[in-house]
């Protein structure tokens, strides 16, 4: 069965571009979500088998939201997608429980590699 | 204004125009500009804040834009729309975002704001009492890439 996923980014653009991504790789984009806060709500509601997840986003950011559904499911598979790569934001992130850290811009390819590890 | 702030954003923009849109951006001569100057048609403005502290922001005209989201989205942007725009506002946070791990490396940790879009010339930009460094990029075939750098160290409080 196709893996169903839940999109975090504030960016229409980057919403897009990885649902192609995944749709084109046979995964299931179950639900968008434009920030932290839908993010959480939505990862209530769907049960998605992974979530990529954006940091720099208004309303709440991608750590907290992260934190957020860590903390609702500790099983829950996050890897983050943002433009911010610095180190102590990997860290951050990584001690928070994300599986993964795809800085942008990516190619597909580090998307399809970051899903197979989260899975 | 500290000539090291600009350097990240160049080198952040060479890379993220390469990675992206498989551009290589030809850099031109570094300019100083008063605290109010006038805006391009695009302009991508986004916020720095911590050990730096200010605005960046991004001008190109209409056209450049259009081609810039054209190779981005993959496909002809015939009006610029919500997704051309949003395309735009991510470049501008890509490169803004990489630039942070740059200046992280310098010692300078740094967070930004989500990208705003001002569209429209003759908009005056004052940036108070930070004088903005401009580095114009040259996109082959795309047009000018202009990066208005305006930042400072932050002030540490009184004791």
């Amino acid at each position: 069965m196709a893996k169903r996923i839940l999109i975090t980014d504030d960016a229409l653009f980057m919403r897009v571009t990885l649902k192609n991504i995944l749709t084109a790789n046979g995964y299931e984009v179950v639900g968008e979500a434009a920030n932290g806060v839908e993010s959480v709500n939505l990862y209530k509601s769907l049960k998605p088998d992974i979530v990529t997840m954006d940091i720099t986003m208004p309303e709440m950011d991608g750590i907290s939201a992260l934190k957020e559904i860590r903390a609702f499911d500790p099983g829950a598979s996050v890897v983050m997608c943002t433009a911010m790569g610095q180190k102590n934001m990997v860290v951050e992130a990584i001690q928070a429980g994300a599986k993964d850290f795809i800085v942008k811009p990516f190619q597909p390819d580090r998307v399809l590699e970051a899903m197979t590890k989260a899975a | 204004m500290k000539v090291q702030y600009v350097s990240p954003f160049a080198e952040a923009s060479s890379s993220v125009f390469h990675t992206l849109i498989q551009v290589v951006p030809e850099r031109g001569a570094l300019s100083a500009r008063p605290q109010i100057f006038t805006s391009q048609q695009i302009n991508i403005v986004c916020g720095i804040t911590g050990a730096i502290e200010g605005v960046v922001i991004y001008g190109m005209s209409m056209t450049t834009a259009d081609k810039i989201a054209s190779k981005m989205i993959g496909q002809p942007v015939i009006t610029f729309d919500q997704l051309a725009a949003s395309a735009i506002a991510e470049l501008g946070n890509m490169i803004s975002g990489n630039s942070m791990s740059l200046l992280a490396g310098a010692g300078y940790e740094c967070d930004i704001t989500p990208p705003t879009i001002i569209r429209g010339t003759n908009v005056k930009v004052t940036t108070l009492d930070i004088p903005a460094l401009v580095i114009p990029l040259n996109l082959p075939d795309l047009g000018t890439f202009e990066i208005n750098v305006s930042l400072q160290e932050r002030r540490r409080a009184a004791a």
